[in-house]
């Protein structure tokens, strides 16, 4: 998968050049909008990472461009704004996403994993999700660890089943928020710990090895 | 010196407006003074015409009655010189300077004509002669070497007899008219004279205190706000603009005031975990054990999100009070809100063994930015868990009166102290062992208040404390917000 970074601040771009090739992306990046344009019709990218102040250029307006010149390629749009204004959720609806600084790297990845993953379709929906010993049913909304059924709320239940669909993924608090409790908010309170230790309560009490991990800063990692 | 004086001093709206209202107020009076003059020039020649009309009849029946003989003559004259002497002399028999009469009998041309009148008949019997007759009303005559023109009636005697004319100059009646005019003259210079300075004056008092306020006003410097202009106790244009200018300056002074205590604070809000993160990654770079400098490179992490957090919140709060936070407005139902969020903090409450009770009316519906109402919510949740204290009973009701919507949170906890109450909505206000930043109510209140509505905060009688946010209602709060959170459904 190859990226292009548009980003103007050196120590964001070069940030997000090394983080994004450690997670396994090839990364181009340039500063100006102009470059950007050139190098986005090669088409050789699979998604874009635009930051919507550029020296040049709006950011919207490149989008703009590359579309109106057959670039289809999703785009991350960064905006160092706090609420990202009514064009930029026009562009949200029209398949892209967007992030306010500061992120978290960590949902950096899981966005652009998404937008990637939209814009592949094809994947069947599984209905059973399987990490080591635990396995969760989507359709009978069951957990079961090592074969013994876990009583899960309802809210467990859609926290275990997030964690379990992004297993060896670190997802961030406000990424739960998001797709657990469909709330974009950010917000520093630690009411998602509250959750994660009475769901691991459930699902790691009295076994050998724990699955949820919590990655201090970051966030939470469901791994074997 | 005087002419820098003099013409800065043409300059000012005082003169300008005093010889304004002074030009218009001396047109009016020489207007009535006017009317004045000719309705009583009007009257006195009317008086001496009637005298005319009368005596030229009296003359013209005894001119007829008296046989034409030698004696003739003599009686019309003498007759004559008895009216004249009527209006030449006053009731005491002194002799009225100026007032002169003459009588003529112009006849056929063999007969020399009757005079009676002063000595220069010639150049009054040829002024007769061109003179325009008006049987029966007298006329104006001038006559040479005479100032004022004399009034003249005209009368027919028999055919062939030829005609008589009586004259009259009432010097008295005309004396007395340009006294009048004089008089009248007199009096009007004095009224616009003392127009002008009563004007001028009164302008100037009221012009000065307009100085005055603008001299103060000048003066005040942004570094000290605290000089106010003088307002006076008078209830005048003048006083309210002092009065208002005042009150600008209050909230100027308090806008200042406040941005003070917000740099204060974001200054303290923001060294502060900078700091700490800075010693900690300082320590972590230092460690040999990688776990160890983990964890303050994690702990550094955690004081950024916070640290981001502030400054979001303090920058909403900022925009929020400059009337500049943009809402992204749509249908929000607030009782499957605050249900959600309820949902979501329910087992925060249980560890802290405190009870959580939610009671909605169903579909209760606002035209609001979802993301700020909903951190407007977890802002009063996060309030009561901290505050409430362990095993406190917390109560979420959620209700809908006539044309707002209500969200009420109560506890059985310690309540607010009474310092604190009046100002809990306040920025950077918060309690004594509060860990917060003051910034979590004050968004609360902040919210409401952009939304059209309000946050209220009190102490129930039987204790705790007692938060309501009113929100305008979607079914009544216009067409504007509705048809915005319209169009976003549709388009979803």
């Amino acid at each position: 998968m190859r990226l292009l970074v548009v980003e103007d601040d050196n120590t964001i771009r070069e940030f997000l050049t090394r983080a994004l090739a450690e997670s396994g992306f090839r990364v181009d990046a340039c500063a100006l909008g102009s470059q950007a344009e050139k190098l986005a019709l090669e088409g050789v990218h699979d998604a874009l990472v635009v930051d919507l102040t550029l020296p040049d250029m709006d950011g919207l307006e490149l989008i703009q461009r590359l579309r109106a010149q057959g670039v289809s390629a999703p785009v991350l749009i960064l905006s160092a704004r706090r609420s990202v204004d009514e064009r930029v959720i026009g562009l949200e609806r029209g398949g892209d996403d967007y992030m306010t600084k500061p992120f978290a790297v960590a949902e950096l990845q899981a966005r652009l994993r998404a937008l990637l993953r939209r814009s592949t379709p094809g994947q069947a929906e599984t209905t059973k999700l399987r990490v080591a010993d635990l396995e969760i049913d989507l359709i009978r909304r069951e957990a079961r660890r090592s074969g013994t059924e876990i009583q899960l709320t309802q809210q467990e239940f859609a926290l275990l089943e997030y964690l379990c669909r992004n297993a060896g993924r670190v997802v961030t608090r406000a990424m739960v928020l998001d797709h657990v409790w469909k709330m974009r908010i950010d917000t520093s309170t630690n009411i998602v710990d509250v959750h994660i230790h009475r769901l691991r309560n459930k699902v790691d009490r009295d076994v050998e090895r724990p699955l949820i991990r919590t990655i201090r800063g970051v966030g939470y990692l469901l791994r074997d | 010196m005087f002419s820098r004086v003099g013409s800065s001093f043409y300059r000012t709206a005082a003169w300008r407006l005093a010889l304004r209202s002074t030009l218009v107020f001396a047109a009016g009076s020489a207007a009535v003074f006017f009317v004045m003059y000719i309705l009583v020039a009007r009257t006195v020649r009317e008086r001496s015409d009637s005298w005319l009309m009368g005596e030229s009849e009296t003359l013209k029946q005894v001119a007829l009655n008296t046989p034409r003989d030698a004696l003739y003559d003599r009686i019309v004259e003498e007759v004559a010189e008895l009216a004249s002497q009527e209006v030449s002399y006053d009731g005491n028999g002194g002799h009225l300077a100026g007032n002169t009469v003459f009588f003529a009998q112009i006849g056929d041309v063999s007969h020399p004509p009757v005079w009676v009148g002063p000595t220069d008949s010639g150049k009054f019997l040829n002024a007769i002669a061109s003179m325009k007759i008006s049987q029966g009303a007298p006329v104006s005559l001038r006559i040479a070497g005479w100032p004022t023109p004399f009034r003249v009636v005209a009368v027919d005697m028999r055919p062939g007899e030829g005609r008589i004319y009586l004259g009259l100059l009432d010097s008295t009646a005309a004396h007395l008219l340009r006294q009048l005019l004089a008089w009248f003259f007199l009096g009007w210079v004095i009224m616009v004279a003392f127009g002008f300075l009563i004007t001028l004056l009164g302008l100037r008092r009221m012009l000065k205190r307009v100085d005055a306020i603008s001299g103060t006003a000048a003066s005040i410097r942004p570094d000290d706000l605290s000089t106010r202009v003088p307002a006076g106790q008078q209830q005048d244009e003048v006083a309210r603009l002092a009065r208002t200018l005042n009150n600008m300056l209050d909230r100027i002074s308090a806008s200042v005031n406040q941005l003070r205590t917000l740099t204060d604070s974001v200054a303290h809000d923001l060294k502060s975990p900078i700091t700490s993160v800075r010693g900690s990654l300082e320590i972590a770079l230092s460690l040999e054990d990688r776990e160890q400098s983990s964890d303050l490179v994690a702990g550094a992490i955690e004081h950024l999100d916070r640290l981001s957090e502030v400054i979001t919140t303090s920058l909403d709060l900022a925009e929020a009070d400059g009337g500049a936070l943009r809402l992204r407005r749509e249908t929000v139902d607030l009782s499957e809100l605050v249900n959600r969020v309820a949902e979501l903090y329910a087992p925060a409450f249980a560890d802290r063994h405190q009870h959580l009770a939610v009671k909605t009316e169903p579909s209760v519906q606002v035209a609001a930015d979802l993301s700020l109402c909903t951190r407007m919510l977890s802002n009063l949740m996060e309030n009561e868990l901290r505050y409430a204290g362990a095993r406190a009973a917390v109560s979420v009701t959620v209700a809908a009166e006539e044309e707002t919507a209500c969200i009420t949170v109560e506890d059985n906890g310690p309540g607010f102290s009474t310092e604190l109450l009046p100002r809990v909505f306040q920025r950077f206000v918060k309690g004594a062992q509060s860990e917060g930043h003051g910034l979590g109510l004050a968004f609360v209140s902040a919210v409401a208040v952009v939304h059209g509505g309000r946050a209220v905060a009190r102490n129930v009688p039987q204790g705790g404390a007692q938060i309501t946010v009113e929100l305008p209602q979607t079914a009544k709060t216009g067409s504007q917000p509705r048809q915005t959170a319209d169009s976003l459904l549709s388009s979803e």
